[in-house]
């Protein structure tokens, strides 16, 4: 298929605003006016907040066992949860950057959204970690710092490898995100009046469009993906490792990295396509984000659902092959134990269901597209839940063995997560375009200039 | 202070903290320490008094920790004959009672509104006195057994009164005295000393547990079984039961006889050693036979449904053992023929030997002796005609304790005045017109005299936190308002002058007066009438026979307002804080209920609801429900306690908070309030039917699994592995599993610089299961006790753990969310305890992954745990495969030591803050105290100065503990048993600091291979 650009390519200029092009009225239309699902989604997601944060409050004043911990399950829903949003976190970057470096054209209209999901996948995940400690207000105790009383922390640890790796993560996605809006705020200046202009003004750092600006932006946007590339890789690595480096059977596997990653991928894109599909409905932006587009998402789905579906059988044979009873009776009670109705969710969510995708019809099927990731992203939380809850229920110590049920409080702040995510993502639609008008128009140009053809 | 000069000053202070700061009021009472005797008490170290427990008869030595003049710690006396330094967990814990917030804090008058007010003792004890001297001979006096002192002073005050004295005990073992009785002429109860027995024919005793003296028998067992100087294995023992209950779980053989048959199997074992020993010189032969014409070896098996071949085989082995004896059924098993039962197992003890090496026959007290239920129905007679006015209850409850069907709560209406003198609350004095709270133990004065040449003191280690007074010195006062002939002085004075006969501060330094005495040897005088065996029909028409066993620590209830008492699991079942019906998995599989399901038990005498527990080690035709349990009063022995935090997890247990609602039932509402033939109260032989209420209350069981899916977590060795030991090092008791990845030596774990590697040897052999360990973990750690809701999501604190397997295990199981213990089987036995405290790994994984250090490994070998550093992210306690890490979920520091229990808390251990993680420590507090002394003569510290307060209490001395860097000390020594030594999950090199000695099965028709 042909990039969509062509079929703009004779819409630069608009018949009612001769010195405006089309691409930059239709992408910068959400900004401005009122959407009543908008607003009435934005208030939802505020309220979710707000209850989430209350029962954070509740839950930080009488302690943590408001939630569901119960020996030997140390770890719950939060770690899930976080291990979740990490993973949503990865497509905006892979898009971004890596597809980037690759030149992979087809990615600069969902590049954007797809940042922007990462910036505020990753602010969601970091949360997690941090609400789900003992005491909250010994979060510094995990930061080295210098201090008199010669503290230090334990740079053995996964968990510290996690605070520098998230760390970095957040803040190159931050950074790349923001260069990339550069150019389009700058136009948002040229178009906003008041007080707005004056935020988008300093925003634009004096974004005027000129060649040299053309070339430094070029330049950052080609090395921050550079540095991004690995973070691809390394963040998703490092949290598998949270498990990986431990000796509970069922965590402690040299799969670990790669099948993290791959899922994180996998996970990532279908929440890029579960929040665009609503988007390119709602803002009318039908023209940028095409089938084109969604078509070539559903085939990285595709790809990297039969990485998660070799991983776990990898997992299992491994299990069994190892000979080793630990092990081999953690993975069956997986399967068939108290929490089979996960592992099997896990399974056909995100192994069997994708294989449709197999059929070019569905892949370019939004309505089915649209349904098939929500199950891929609910199969995700499932498999960190049946990796997390199902190892530590069942552990070395049969005498020990126990099992979790999530409370009220964790689902409550579960959901709160998503309207955190949500509200985060609403206001970025209301103020920032959703799709990069920059890159769209030099796709554009590009097409004019060179009849569409690559 | 002017009036106060320096000498007075320096005694004063001499006492005690407490006293110091309060010294006016009353007499300074002279507290004479024992190990150390300072000038004054210095803070931050610990002064010892000598003591003794009071929790049940045995009467064990007791040592007192206090800290800055209050009582911190419970541990045995090592002079004490009895204990001899060990304490169960019932007497460690037994500390909390001076401390629960359920005490009565004055005197309670029933107010005009029917309830009870606070009043003072001057009213309190005007109106009472004022009632008794109108009341001569219409005034009672029920209590518990108390010390000869105090028993004193109670007749004393009986004769100045004019009043009745009944010693009630619900456990007052009466079949046990008349039987004994019947057989030697002397009424007292016998002194068993399993050491001197090769053979133990148990009919369903329990001494192990429940037993008359518990923590001694223990030793001594243990002793009489040590695998490492008698390649033999030791004494044997054979248990009858159709539970499998706490101490069969000791024994070689478990032959599940029908509950009600323990008297045909008595009779029959009887008539076996009489034919095959004769009649003894001097006994009347024909009434002998007489006495045991009923029995008949055929018909006792069939009424114990086992092939008559099994109970001759025990007659064989009892007629070929050297030193065997014949143990009494127990509280639980005592039937409507209980007198002639323990007198036919007398008789056969005599013929057999027994009686004067493993069974004394210690003289009759007399006084003080429990009475029998015959007594207390005249009791209740005369209350119910009107014809007490005055009823004075001390040291008992019986509302709760005596069956409903005997009528005493009701006739209580009848009584004019009903007067507790109970400390704590409960169900008598709740329901009583005047409490005047006694002092609890520690702040008495008393003594007691459990058996010939031992005499010990009660002494109080703490000033009265209340408003209470001695029972002793009210009942002076009131015996000399009534013009009676009473002692003179205080209480105190009473106590010292019935010592004056020896030297009264040598023996309140030590704890006692303890010599031997050769109990005179008794003959059998052998007056059998009214005693004999008839095939008798249980009561009722139930298809189950009920067994109601006293509770591991509850015993008869009184363990219930003890929080620590109702969290640590029940050893056998591992259930904790309720109340459960035990049945066969067959049973429950036809009743259709499963774990936790509520059924109702009914009997002719009256119903419960309780939640199922189906076990594989019950009869088919037998149901048990523990007794101890279904108070309505109390903090924490009824629900009023029970915290809200998280109950909807599983769905809420139901009225959390709430007073006057029962934990659990009572299972003595359904026992009828029938006599033996000597008018002893009888406990078991009803039958109950059993149905099902479709309801479902989850029961807290903190072990959800018997299976050790061959782990070899609990390892087992036989003694013909032990024996083919030493040639073929590879095959002794590991011969199922591969030399392990890594051999290492523990001791290597530590800096090389450091003299101390601390480590722990347990010996599984000798432990028994009775926890003792993990209540002195709770008490010296400062453990919170979290509750019932709390103990259903498994989020008990405690640090050490008995974890219990059956038999190696296999694959099955484990797939359920409600898991319940499957592998007990009836007949078979292989249970293996396995204590699990922090392993203290050379290679801890907990410590790899704490981010910011909060654990790490000291110097020392130890895994330290920073409390303060602790920012609670739990990766530690995933990583621990030992799962011995715990989390304060909410903050147990503060709210879960409510009231005075703060002042029980040990000041050398702190008090964790909700959300740190938690271990045991290997009570580093204790190295640390010992570490300063040994520093400040310039030495090393010394082997066995420092001792773990899970070592300190083991009864069987199963955990020894020291330093693995000095080739000479008892832990080196302990540990070097190569052909049972393993560390737990060796496999994972984790180099634990513990080195367990497997369990050794000693004959091969134990276990379930």
């Amino acid at each position: 298929m042909a990039p969509p650009a062509t079929a703009v390519a004779d819409s630069l200029a608009s018949p009612e605003r001769p010195r405006d092009s089309r691409a930059n009225i239709d992408i910068m239309a959400p900004t401005h006016g009122v959407q009543w699902p908008y607003f009435l989604a934005l208030g939802a997601a505020v309220l979710g907040v707000l209850q989430a944060l209350t029962v954070l409050l509740y839950q930080t004043y009488v302690g943590l066992g408001v939630a569901g911990y119960q020996q030997p399950v140390f770890w719950g829903v939060y770690i899930v949860t976080f291990v979740f949003w990490i993973g949503i976190g990865h497509a905006g970057t892979l898009i971004s950057a890596i597809l980037f470096l690759f030149r992979a054209k087809w990615r600069n209209a969902v590049n954007r959204g797809a940042e922007a999901l990462t910036v505020f996948a990753v602010i969601t995940a970091a949360l997690f970690p941090i609400l789900h400690l003992g005491r909250i207000w010994k979060l510094y105790f995990l930061i080295p710092y210098p201090n008199q009383r010669a503290l230090w922390v334990n740079f053995k640890s996964p968990l510290l490898w996690d605070v520098f790796a998230i760390s970095t993560y957040a803040s190159i996605s931050i950074v790349f995100f923001y260069i990339g809006l550069i150019p389009d705020i700058a136009i948002a200046r040229d178009r906003a009046t008041g007080v707005k202009k004056a935020i988008y003004t300093v925003l634009a750092l004096g974004w005027q469009g000129t060649g040299p600006q053309w070339k430094a932006h070029s330049r950052s946007i080609l090395h921050l993906s550079g540095l991004a590339t690995p973070l691809v890789l390394s963040v998703h690595s490092v949290v598998s490792w949270d498990f990986a480096m431990s000796i509970v059977p069922g965590w402690h596997a040299t799969i670990f990295a790669p099948y993290f990653v791959a899922g994180a991928v996998f996970g990532g894109f279908a929440m890029v396509i579960n929040i665009l599909i609503p988007v390119r409905r709602i803002f009318r932006l039908e023209r940028y984000l095409t089938e084109y587009h969604f078509e070539n998402m559903s085939r990285f789905i595709l790809f990297t659902s039969t990485i998660c579906g070799y991983a776990y059988a990898a997992e299992y044979f491994i299990a069994w092959y190892s000979g080793v009873e630990y092990e081999q009776t953690t993975f069956w009670l997986r399967a068939f134990g108290p929490y089979w109705i996960s592992t099997w969710c896990m399974i056909t969510f995100n192994v069997i269901f994708p294989q449709l995708l197999w059929i070019k019809k569905l892949r370019t099927n939004l309505p089915f597209l649209f349904v098939l990731c929500l199950f891929i992203n609910l199969g995700m939380w499932f498999e960190r839940y049946v990796i997390i809850i199902g190892s530590l229920s069942r552990d070395y110590i049969s005498g020990s063995w126990g099992i979790y049920v999530i409370s009220p409080v964790e689902l409550s702040v579960l959901a709160g997560s998503f309207c955190w995510f949500s509200m985060w993502f609403l206001l970025f639609l209301k103020v920032f375009p959703v799709i990069a008008i920059t890159e769209v128009k030099e796709l554009e140009i590009h097409a004019r200039d060179h009849g569409g053809a690559h | 202070m002017s009036e106060l000069d320096r000498r007075d000053f320096l005694k004063l202070v001499g006492v005690g903290a407490g006293a110091a700061a309060t010294a006016c009021a009353e007499p300074v009472e002279k507290l004479v320490p024992y190990v150390e005797q300072p000038e004054s008490i210095t803070p931050g170290i610990a002064v010892w008094y000598a003591s003794t427990c009071t929790e049940c008869p045995a009467a064990c030595g007791l040592h007192v920790r206090t800290r800055e003049g209050r009582p911190v710690k419970l541990e045995g006396n090592p002079d004490h004959p009895i204990n001899q330094g060990k304490l169960c967990g019932r007497g460690q814990t037994s500390l909390g009672r001076t401390y629960l917030p359920d005490r009565y804090p004055q005197p309670m008058v029933r107010g005009a509104g029917g309830s009870l007010e606070p009043s003072t003792w001057d009213d309190a004890m005007a109106q009472l006195a004022a009632k008794l001297a109108s009341a001569r001979g219409r005034t009672w006096i029920l209590g518990g057994t108390v010390g000869p002192s105090l028993g004193g002073v109670i007749d004393q005050f009986a004769v100045a009164a004019g009043a009745n004295r009944i010693v009630y005990e619900p456990f007052a073992h009466e079949a046990l005295r008349k039987g004994t009785e019947a057989v030697f002429g002397v009424a007292s109860l016998p002194i068993f000393d399993p050491s001197q027995a090769d053979l133990i024919i148990d009919l369903g005793s329990d001494f192990l547990s429940t037993g008359l003296s518990p923590t001694e028998n223990a030793r001594q067992y243990a002793d009489a079984r040590n695998v490492n100087t008698d390649k033999t294995g030791g004494t044997r023992m054979i248990s009858f039961g159709p539970r499998l209950n706490f101490t069969t779980t000791s024994a070689d053989q478990w032959i599940p006889a029908k509950a009600g048959s323990e008297a045909a199997i008595a009779f029959a074992l009887a008539k076996a050693v009489v034919a095959a020993k004769g009649t003894p010189e001097g006994v009347d032969a024909a009434g002998v036979q007489r006495f045991l014409s009923g029995a008949n070896m055929a018909q006792a098996a069939t009424a114990a449904g086992l092939e008559p071949g099994e109970l001759s085989a025990v007659a064989e082995a009892l007629l070929h053992a050297k030193n065997p004896v014949i143990l009494p059924p127990g509280v639980a098993y005592t039937g409507s023929q209980a007198t002639s039962t323990v007198a036919a197992v007398m008789l056969a003890n005599a013929l057999l030997g027994a009686v004067g090496k493993s069974l004394v026959v210690p003289p009759a007290t007399g006084t003080n002796d429990a009475a029998s239920l015959a007594d207390l129905k005249v009791l209740v007679a005369a209350m119910k005609a009107g014809r007490v006015d005055v009823l004075l209850i001390h040291d008992s409850n019986p509302v709760y304790s005596l069956p409903p069907e005997l009528g005493f709560t009701e006739a209580l209406g009848k009584v004019g005045t009903v007067v507790s003198f109970a400390s704590l609350q409960d169900e008598t004095a709740e329901s009583a017109g005047l409490v005047l709270p006694d002092h609890t133990p520690m702040e008495s004065w008393g003594d007691s005299a459990p058996r010939p040449g031992i005499r010990s003191i009660v002494q109080p280690t703490v000033r009265p936190l209340l408003d209470t007074r001695a029972l002793g010195d009210s009942l002076l006062e009131l015996g000399r308002g009534l013009g009676g002939a009473m002692a003179e002085g205080s209480f105190h004075n009473v106590v010292e002058n019935n010592w004056s006969d020896v030297n009264w501060r040598q023996a309140l330094a030590q704890g006692g007066i303890f010599s031997e005495v050769v109990i005179e040897p008794v003959g059998i005088s052998g007056d059998f009438a009214g005693l004999g065996y008839s095939a008798s029909s249980a009561s009722g028409k139930g298809e189950f026979a009920l067994v109601a066993f006293p509770h591991h620590f509850l015993s008869d209830g009184r363990g219930a307002a003890l929080p620590w008492l109702q969290e640590i699991p029940d050893p056998v079942t591992k259930l904790q804080w309720n109340s459960w019906v035990e049945m066969s998995f067959e049973s429950a599989k036809r009743l259709d209920v499963g774990f936790g399901d509520v059924v109702e038990v009914e009997t002719p005498s009256g119903k419960i609801e309780a939640s199922v527990f189906p076990r594989g080690g019950i009869r088919d035709d037998t149901i048990a429900v523990p007794i101890g349990q279904g108070h309505s009063v109390g903090l924490y022995a009824s629900m009023e306690g029970e915290g809200e935090h998280g109950g909807w997890i599983h769905g809420p247990i139901g009225a959390e908070g709430q007073p006057g609602v029962a934990r659990g039932a009572n299972v003595i509402a359904l026992l009828p309030a029938t006599q033996d033939e000597m008018g002893g109260r009888v406990w078991g032989g009803a039958q109950a039917s059993v149905t099902k209420t479709g309801r479902f209350r989850r029961l807290a069981l903190s072990q959800w699994t018997d299976n050790q899916r061959g782990r070899e977590l609990a390892q087992s060795t036989s003694l013909a592995e032990l024996a083919g030991h030493g040639s073929d090092h590879g095959s002794g008791h590991g011969a199922h599993h591969d030399e392990p990845p890594h051999t290492f030596t523990a001791a290597y774990d530590a800096d090389p610089d450091q003299p101390y590697r601390w480590g722990m040897v347990i010996d599984n052999d000798r432990c028994n299961g009775c926890s003792a360990c993990v209540a002195a973990c709770y008490v010296e750690n400062n453990i919170p006790v979290v509750g019932e809701t709390q103990a259903i999501q498994h989020r008990d604190m405690a640090w050490i753990r008995i974890e219990r397997y059956v038999g190696d295990g296999d694959l099955e199981g484990g797939a359920a969310r409600r898991p319940v213990p499957n592998r007990e089987k009836l007949g078979e036995l292989d249970v293996r305890y396995i204590p699990m405290p922090c392993q203290q790994c050379g290679a801890a994984p907990c410590e790899a992954v704490c981010p910011t250090l909060a654990t790490y490994h000291n110097k020392e070998g130890l895994n330290g745990m920073v409390y303060n550093r602790c920012a609670g992210t739990r990766y530690c306690a995933n990583n621990c495969v030992y799962k011995v890490r715990r989390f304060n979920y909410f903050d147990y520091g503060n709210e879960n030591f409510p009231g005075l229990l703060g002042l029980m808390l040990n000041p050398d251990v702190t008090v964790r803050q909700q959300g740190v993680m938690e271990k045991c420590s290997f009570c580093v507090q204790r190295i640390e105290g010992a570490r300063q002394p040994a520093k400040d003569e310039g030495r090393e510290i010394r082997d066995g100065e420092v001792k773990t307060a899970c070592q300190q209490a083991c009864p069987t001395h199963a955990i020894t503990f020291g330093n693995l860097r000095d080739d000479a000390s008892k832990v080196v020594e302990a540990g070097n048993h190569p052909e049972r030594s393993y560390h737990l999950l060796q496999e994972l090199n984790t180099r634990p600091a513990i080195t367990y000695l497997a369990q050794v099965t000693r004959d091969e028709n134990e276990g379930n291979h």
